[in-house]
Protein backbone atom coordinates (compact mmCIF):
# COMPACT_ATOMS: atom_id res chain seq x y z
CA UNK A 1 0.00 0.00 0.00
CA UNK A 2 2.35 2.66 -0.79
CA UNK A 3 -0.33 5.65 -0.66
CA UNK A 4 -1.00 4.51 3.04
CA UNK A 5 2.85 4.60 3.52
CA UNK A 6 2.89 7.86 2.11
CA UNK A 7 0.26 8.83 4.36
CA UNK A 8 1.93 7.67 7.23
CA UNK A 9 5.53 9.24 6.25
CA UNK A 10 3.30 12.90 5.84
CA UNK A 11 2.12 12.42 9.46
CA UNK A 12 5.20 11.53 11.08
CA UNK A 13 7.05 14.00 9.30
CA UNK A 14 4.39 16.84 10.39
CA UNK A 15 3.19 15.97 13.39
CA UNK A 16 6.39 16.51 15.47
CA UNK A 17 6.61 20.05 13.81
CA UNK A 18 3.00 20.99 14.34
CA UNK A 19 3.23 19.94 17.96
CA UNK A 20 6.24 22.48 18.50
CA UNK A 21 4.50 25.16 16.30
CA UNK A 22 1.09 24.87 18.50
CA UNK A 23 3.50 25.34 21.27
CA UNK A 24 4.22 29.05 19.70
CA UNK A 25 7.48 28.09 17.82
CA UNK A 26 7.73 30.69 14.77
CA UNK A 27 10.19 28.15 12.56
CA UNK A 28 8.33 25.37 13.69
CA UNK A 29 5.05 26.60 12.21
CA UNK A 30 6.36 27.95 9.21
CA UNK A 31 8.13 24.68 8.28
CA UNK A 32 4.29 23.14 9.54
CA UNK A 33 2.44 25.38 6.81
CA UNK A 34 4.74 24.45 4.19
CA UNK A 35 4.55 21.06 4.32
CA UNK A 36 0.36 21.62 4.72
CA UNK A 37 -0.03 24.04 1.85
CA UNK A 38 2.21 21.92 -0.29
CA UNK A 39 -0.30 18.67 1.04
CA UNK A 40 -3.27 20.48 0.19
CA UNK A 41 -2.11 21.63 -2.83
CA UNK A 42 -1.73 18.21 -4.02
CA UNK A 43 -5.63 17.11 -2.77
CA UNK A 44 -7.04 20.23 -4.23
CA UNK A 45 -5.47 19.87 -7.80
CA UNK A 46 -6.60 16.46 -8.30
CA UNK A 47 -10.28 18.01 -7.14
CA UNK A 48 -10.34 21.45 -9.12
CA UNK A 49 -9.28 19.87 -12.47
CA UNK A 50 -12.22 22.65 -14.06
CA UNK A 51 -10.52 25.72 -12.19
CA UNK A 52 -7.46 25.23 -12.10
CA UNK A 53 -6.84 29.10 -11.69
CA UNK A 54 -8.79 29.10 -8.45
CA UNK A 55 -6.43 26.06 -6.79
CA UNK A 56 -4.21 28.65 -5.31
CA UNK A 57 -6.81 30.82 -3.70
CA UNK A 58 -8.07 27.92 -2.17
CA UNK A 59 -4.61 26.90 -0.61
CA UNK A 60 -4.41 30.33 0.89
CA UNK A 61 -8.08 30.88 2.10
CA UNK A 62 -7.18 26.88 3.83
CA UNK A 63 -4.13 27.77 5.68
CA UNK A 64 -6.25 30.85 6.62
CA UNK A 65 -8.43 29.27 8.04
CA UNK A 66 -6.50 26.20 9.51
CA UNK A 67 -4.77 29.28 11.00
CA UNK A 68 -7.58 31.14 12.67
CA UNK A 69 -8.73 27.84 13.72
CA UNK A 70 -5.54 26.12 15.42
CA UNK A 71 -6.90 26.06 18.68
CA UNK A 72 -9.59 23.15 17.45
CA UNK A 73 -6.73 20.54 16.34
CA UNK A 74 -7.43 17.48 19.09
CA UNK A 75 -3.16 16.32 19.82
CA UNK A 76 -5.09 12.88 20.20
CA UNK A 77 -5.67 12.80 16.16
CA UNK A 78 -3.28 12.85 13.50
CA UNK A 79 -2.76 16.36 11.72
CA UNK A 80 -3.14 14.82 8.45
CA UNK A 81 -6.65 14.52 9.30
CA UNK A 82 -7.43 17.53 10.47
CA UNK A 83 -6.09 19.69 7.50
CA UNK A 84 -7.53 17.30 4.86
CA UNK A 85 -11.09 17.84 6.50
CA UNK A 86 -10.95 21.96 6.98
CA UNK A 87 -9.36 21.44 2.84
CA UNK A 88 -12.61 19.39 2.41
CA UNK A 89 -15.04 21.97 4.17
CA UNK A 90 -13.63 24.75 2.17
CA UNK A 91 -13.92 23.02 -1.15
CA UNK A 92 -17.20 21.86 -0.81
CA UNK A 93 -18.15 25.83 0.26
CA UNK A 94 -16.64 26.64 -3.23
CA UNK A 95 -18.71 24.57 -5.04
CA UNK A 96 -21.64 25.62 -2.97
CA UNK A 97 -20.80 29.18 -3.77
CA UNK A 98 -19.74 28.55 -7.28
CA UNK A 99 -23.10 27.02 -7.97
CA UNK A 100 -25.03 30.34 -6.79
CA UNK A 101 -23.20 31.82 -9.08
CA UNK A 102 -22.97 30.52 -11.68
CA UNK A 103 -26.73 30.19 -12.00
CA UNK A 104 -27.11 33.46 -12.02
CA UNK A 105 -24.48 34.29 -15.15
CA UNK A 106 -24.71 31.26 -17.14
CA UNK A 107 -22.46 32.80 -20.15
CA UNK A 108 -19.60 30.61 -19.02
CA UNK A 109 -20.29 28.52 -22.16
CA UNK A 110 -19.91 31.21 -24.67
CA UNK A 111 -16.60 32.66 -23.56
CA UNK A 112 -14.10 32.64 -26.38
CA UNK A 113 -11.88 29.46 -25.52
CA UNK A 114 -8.90 31.37 -25.77
CA UNK A 115 -9.65 33.23 -22.77
CA UNK A 116 -9.80 29.99 -20.45
CA UNK A 117 -6.47 29.27 -21.34
CA UNK A 118 -4.98 29.28 -17.82
CA UNK A 119 -1.87 30.98 -17.08
CA UNK A 120 1.01 29.23 -16.15
CA UNK A 121 0.94 29.79 -12.20
CA UNK A 122 3.44 30.30 -10.46
CA UNK A 123 2.38 29.29 -6.69
CA UNK A 124 0.29 32.66 -6.74
CA UNK A 125 -3.11 33.30 -6.04
CA UNK A 126 -5.12 35.77 -7.99
CA UNK A 127 -6.25 37.92 -4.72
CA UNK A 128 -4.47 40.86 -3.55
CA UNK A 129 -3.21 41.42 -0.25
CA UNK A 130 -2.79 45.17 -0.45
CA UNK A 131 -6.85 45.49 -2.11
CA UNK A 132 -7.89 43.18 0.70
CA UNK A 133 -5.85 45.07 3.44
CA UNK A 134 -7.80 48.21 2.37
CA UNK A 135 -10.87 47.08 3.04
CA UNK A 136 -10.04 46.66 6.71
CA UNK A 137 -10.89 48.79 9.47
CA UNK A 138 -7.50 51.51 10.28
CA UNK A 139 -6.83 49.56 13.51
CA UNK A 140 -7.03 46.32 12.12
CA UNK A 141 -5.16 47.02 8.96
CA UNK A 142 -2.29 48.30 11.18
CA UNK A 143 -2.25 45.95 13.34
CA UNK A 144 -1.79 43.30 10.45
CA UNK A 145 0.46 45.43 8.85
CA UNK A 146 3.04 45.81 11.94
CA UNK A 147 3.16 42.82 13.17
CA UNK A 148 2.85 40.37 10.21
CA UNK A 149 4.13 42.58 7.66
CA UNK A 150 6.56 44.64 9.09
CA UNK A 151 6.83 41.72 11.96
CA UNK A 152 7.50 44.20 14.47
CA UNK A 153 7.61 41.98 18.52
CA UNK A 154 3.87 42.56 19.69
CA UNK A 155 5.03 44.23 22.40
CA UNK A 156 6.74 47.08 19.61
CA UNK A 157 4.04 47.48 17.67
CA UNK A 158 1.66 48.18 21.15
CA UNK A 159 4.25 50.93 21.61
CA UNK A 160 3.66 52.65 18.36
CA UNK A 161 0.01 52.45 18.27
CA UNK A 162 -0.12 53.21 21.68
CA UNK A 163 -3.28 50.22 22.73
CA UNK A 164 -2.01 47.01 25.27
CA UNK A 165 -0.27 43.72 23.66
CA UNK A 166 -3.95 42.26 24.07
CA UNK A 167 -5.55 44.28 21.78
CA UNK A 168 -2.60 43.96 19.39
CA UNK A 169 -3.34 40.65 19.39
CA UNK A 170 -7.07 41.28 19.36
CA UNK A 171 -6.86 43.45 16.48
CA UNK A 172 -5.29 40.47 14.29
CA UNK A 173 -7.15 37.68 14.67
CA UNK A 174 -10.41 40.04 13.94
CA UNK A 175 -8.80 41.28 10.99
CA UNK A 176 -7.70 38.23 9.35
CA UNK A 177 -10.91 36.81 10.13
CA UNK A 178 -12.68 39.32 8.69
CA UNK A 179 -10.30 39.01 5.39
CA UNK A 180 -11.59 35.31 5.29
CA UNK A 181 -15.35 36.29 5.77
CA UNK A 182 -14.85 38.84 3.38
CA UNK A 183 -12.80 36.45 0.62
CA UNK A 184 -15.59 33.94 1.15
CA UNK A 185 -18.39 36.25 0.75
CA UNK A 186 -17.21 37.62 -2.29
CA UNK A 187 -14.98 34.61 -3.66
CA UNK A 188 -12.85 37.31 -4.91
CA UNK B 1 0.36 36.75 -3.90
CA UNK B 2 2.43 33.91 -3.65
CA UNK B 3 1.81 31.81 -1.12
CA UNK B 4 5.12 31.21 0.36
CA UNK B 5 4.29 35.09 1.15
CA UNK B 6 0.84 34.40 2.92
CA UNK B 7 2.83 31.53 4.96
CA UNK B 8 5.37 33.84 6.49
CA UNK B 9 2.20 36.54 6.76
CA UNK B 10 0.90 33.49 9.43
CA UNK B 11 3.51 32.38 10.91
CA UNK B 12 5.25 35.59 11.77
CA UNK B 13 4.44 36.73 15.62
CA UNK B 14 1.74 33.93 15.17
CA UNK B 15 2.23 32.80 19.00
CA UNK B 16 0.99 29.64 20.61
CA UNK B 17 -2.26 28.22 19.75
CA UNK B 18 -5.31 29.11 21.64
CA UNK B 19 -6.23 27.62 24.73
CA UNK B 20 -9.05 25.84 24.64
CA UNK B 21 -11.23 27.68 22.53
CA UNK B 22 -13.78 25.20 22.49
CA UNK B 23 -14.49 25.69 26.51
CA UNK B 24 -13.86 29.48 26.12
CA UNK B 25 -16.80 29.89 23.73
CA UNK B 26 -19.34 27.41 24.75
CA UNK B 27 -19.11 28.05 28.57
CA UNK B 28 -20.29 31.56 28.10
CA UNK B 29 -23.08 30.81 25.89
CA UNK B 30 -24.18 27.72 28.34
CA UNK B 31 -24.23 30.04 31.69
CA UNK B 32 -26.07 32.66 29.41
CA UNK B 33 -28.83 30.63 27.84
CA UNK B 34 -29.50 28.66 31.21
CA UNK B 35 -29.84 32.22 33.20
CA UNK B 36 -32.20 34.10 30.46
CA UNK B 37 -34.13 31.09 29.76
CA UNK B 38 -34.70 31.07 34.08
CA UNK B 39 -35.38 34.38 34.81
CA UNK B 40 -37.69 34.48 32.00
CA UNK B 41 -39.76 31.51 33.42
CA UNK B 42 -39.93 33.07 36.60
CA UNK B 43 -40.91 36.25 35.49
CA UNK B 44 -43.43 34.79 32.56
CA UNK B 45 -44.81 32.16 34.46
CA UNK B 46 -43.90 32.83 38.02
CA UNK B 47 -42.33 29.87 40.33
CA UNK B 48 -43.54 26.39 41.49
CA UNK B 49 -44.72 26.97 45.58
CA UNK B 50 -41.40 26.42 47.58
CA UNK B 51 -42.65 23.23 49.45
CA UNK B 52 -42.77 21.85 45.77
CA UNK B 53 -38.86 21.60 46.16
CA UNK B 54 -39.59 18.68 49.06
CA UNK B 55 -40.63 16.84 46.89
CA UNK B 56 -38.45 14.82 44.24
CA UNK B 57 -40.48 16.18 40.86
CA UNK B 58 -38.50 19.58 39.95
CA UNK B 59 -34.97 18.00 41.06
CA UNK B 60 -36.05 15.03 38.45
CA UNK B 61 -36.42 17.62 35.90
CA UNK B 62 -32.98 19.58 36.67
CA UNK B 63 -31.25 16.58 37.05
CA UNK B 64 -32.58 15.22 33.41
CA UNK B 65 -31.64 18.49 31.85
CA UNK B 66 -28.68 19.11 33.68
CA UNK B 67 -26.93 15.61 32.47
CA UNK B 68 -28.61 15.93 29.35
CA UNK B 69 -26.97 19.40 28.70
CA UNK B 70 -23.65 17.55 30.12
CA UNK B 71 -23.59 14.91 27.61
CA UNK B 72 -24.94 17.31 24.27
CA UNK B 73 -22.65 19.74 25.32
CA UNK B 74 -20.01 17.06 24.99
CA UNK B 75 -20.98 16.18 22.31
CA UNK B 76 -21.55 19.49 20.51
CA UNK B 77 -17.79 20.47 21.92
CA UNK B 78 -16.88 17.26 19.63
CA UNK B 79 -18.60 18.43 16.64
CA UNK B 80 -17.03 21.71 16.88
CA UNK B 81 -13.60 20.66 15.61
CA UNK B 82 -12.82 19.70 11.76
CA UNK B 83 -12.76 15.80 12.99
CA UNK B 84 -14.86 14.68 16.08
CA UNK B 85 -14.61 11.60 17.59
CA UNK B 86 -18.25 11.09 18.71
CA UNK B 87 -18.87 7.86 19.90
CA UNK B 88 -18.78 8.09 23.57
CA UNK B 89 -20.45 11.64 23.96
CA UNK B 90 -23.35 10.18 21.06
CA UNK B 91 -23.31 6.70 23.84
CA UNK B 92 -23.92 10.00 26.23
CA UNK B 93 -26.32 11.45 24.98
CA UNK B 94 -28.53 8.09 24.40
CA UNK B 95 -27.92 7.01 28.02
CA UNK B 96 -29.39 10.31 29.40
CA UNK B 97 -32.66 9.83 27.11
CA UNK B 98 -32.79 5.98 28.05
CA UNK B 99 -32.76 6.15 31.59
CA UNK B 100 -35.41 9.23 31.35
CA UNK B 101 -37.76 7.32 29.17
CA UNK B 102 -37.15 3.94 31.18
CA UNK B 103 -38.22 5.87 34.28
CA UNK B 104 -41.33 6.95 32.70
CA UNK B 105 -42.05 3.89 31.49
CA UNK B 106 -41.95 2.48 35.05
CA UNK B 107 -43.84 5.23 36.62
CA UNK B 108 -46.25 4.43 33.73
CA UNK B 109 -46.33 0.47 34.74
CA UNK B 110 -46.51 0.90 38.52
CA UNK B 111 -49.44 3.49 38.24
CA UNK B 112 -53.00 2.27 38.95
CA UNK B 113 -54.63 1.90 35.45
CA UNK B 114 -56.97 4.80 36.55
CA UNK B 115 -54.19 7.16 37.33
CA UNK B 116 -52.66 6.55 33.89
CA UNK B 117 -53.64 9.12 31.78
CA UNK B 118 -53.51 12.14 34.81
CA UNK B 119 -49.41 10.33 34.22
CA UNK B 120 -48.75 11.09 30.53
CA UNK B 121 -51.10 13.89 30.12
CA UNK B 122 -50.65 15.79 33.39
CA UNK B 123 -52.46 19.34 32.90
CA UNK B 124 -50.40 21.20 31.12
CA UNK B 125 -49.36 18.68 28.37
CA UNK B 126 -50.55 21.07 25.36
CA UNK B 127 -48.45 23.30 26.41
CA UNK B 128 -44.91 21.92 28.07
CA UNK B 129 -43.24 21.05 24.85
CA UNK B 130 -44.05 24.78 23.43
CA UNK B 131 -43.13 26.52 26.57
CA UNK B 132 -39.48 24.27 26.47
CA UNK B 133 -39.12 25.23 23.00
CA UNK B 134 -40.00 28.89 23.73
CA UNK B 135 -37.53 28.95 26.95
CA UNK B 136 -34.72 27.12 24.83
CA UNK B 137 -34.09 29.85 22.24
CA UNK B 138 -31.80 32.14 23.97
CA UNK B 139 -29.25 28.88 24.91
CA UNK B 140 -29.76 27.86 21.26
CA UNK B 141 -28.68 31.55 20.24
CA UNK B 142 -26.20 31.41 22.12
CA UNK B 143 -25.23 27.23 21.27
CA UNK B 144 -25.18 28.26 17.93
CA UNK B 145 -23.10 31.72 18.06
CA UNK B 146 -20.86 29.42 20.13
CA UNK B 147 -19.94 26.83 17.11
CA UNK B 148 -20.10 29.00 14.77
CA UNK B 149 -17.04 30.53 15.73
CA UNK B 150 -15.71 27.56 16.20
CA UNK B 151 -14.46 24.35 12.98
CA UNK B 152 -17.57 22.27 12.88
CA UNK B 153 -17.88 20.31 9.61
CA UNK B 154 -20.79 18.05 9.84
CA UNK B 155 -23.05 21.17 10.23
CA UNK B 156 -26.46 19.41 10.26
CA UNK B 157 -25.15 17.13 13.13
CA UNK B 158 -23.90 20.17 15.18
CA UNK B 159 -26.80 22.22 14.56
CA UNK B 160 -28.94 19.68 16.44
CA UNK B 161 -26.70 18.62 18.82
CA UNK B 162 -26.61 22.74 20.31
CA UNK B 163 -30.43 22.36 20.03
CA UNK B 164 -30.33 19.42 22.32
CA UNK B 165 -28.28 21.28 24.47
CA UNK B 166 -30.46 24.07 24.40
CA UNK B 167 -33.57 22.28 24.76
CA UNK B 168 -32.02 20.80 27.80
CA UNK B 169 -31.18 24.15 29.37
CA UNK B 170 -34.67 25.65 28.63
CA UNK B 171 -36.26 22.40 30.38
CA UNK B 172 -33.93 23.08 33.18
CA UNK B 173 -35.59 26.98 33.27
CA UNK B 174 -39.16 25.60 32.75
CA UNK B 175 -38.55 22.78 35.79
CA UNK B 176 -38.78 26.56 38.14
CA UNK B 177 -42.25 26.71 36.92
CA UNK B 178 -44.04 23.19 35.84
CA UNK B 179 -46.65 22.22 38.14
CA UNK B 180 -46.42 18.63 37.06
CA UNK B 181 -44.81 15.51 39.11
CA UNK B 182 -44.49 12.36 37.40
CA UNK B 183 -41.50 10.85 35.52
CA UNK B 184 -43.70 9.44 32.58
CA UNK B 185 -44.86 13.35 31.87
CA UNK B 186 -41.34 14.51 32.21
CA UNK B 187 -39.93 11.71 30.09
CA UNK B 188 -42.69 12.41 27.00
CA UNK B 189 -43.65 16.29 27.08
CA UNK B 190 -39.70 17.63 28.32
CA UNK B 191 -38.04 15.24 25.52
CA UNK B 192 -40.49 16.74 23.05
CA UNK B 193 -39.50 19.80 23.61
CA UNK B 194 -35.97 19.31 23.57
CA UNK B 195 -35.79 16.82 20.44
CA UNK B 196 -38.06 20.19 18.90
CA UNK B 197 -35.38 22.64 20.23
CA UNK B 198 -33.13 19.92 18.44
CA UNK B 199 -34.51 19.50 14.62
CA UNK B 200 -34.60 23.96 14.84
CA UNK B 201 -31.49 23.60 15.32
CA UNK B 202 -30.30 21.07 12.89
CA UNK B 203 -32.31 22.78 10.32
CA UNK B 204 -30.60 26.22 11.41
CA UNK B 205 -27.07 24.67 11.38
CA UNK B 206 -26.32 24.18 7.46
CA UNK B 207 -27.69 27.89 7.02
CA UNK B 208 -25.77 29.66 10.14
CA UNK B 209 -22.63 27.53 10.89
CA UNK B 210 -20.65 27.94 7.81
CA UNK B 211 -17.15 29.76 8.28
Amino acid sequence: MPLETDKNDFEASLKPVWMRAQQGDEAAYREALEKIASRVRGFLRWRMQAMPDEIEDLVQETLLALHLQRGTFDPGMPVSAWVTAIARHKLVDLWRRRGRRDNRHDALDDVDEELLVAEPAEDGAQRDLDRLLRELPEVQRQAIVLTKIEGLSVSAAAMQTGISESAIKVQVHRGLKRLAQWVKDTGS
Amino acid sequence: MKTQLFIELLAKRAGPAPRAPVLQRMAPAVAAGLFVSALFALISMGSIPAAMYETPAPWMKLIYGASLALAAGWLTARLSRPVARTRWPVLAVLAVFAVMLGLGFLTWMVAAPEQRMAALFGDTWLTCPRNVVVLSLPALAGALWAVRGLAPTQLTAAGFNAGLMAGALGAMGYALVCPEVSATFVAVWYSLGILLTGLLGAFLGPRLLRW
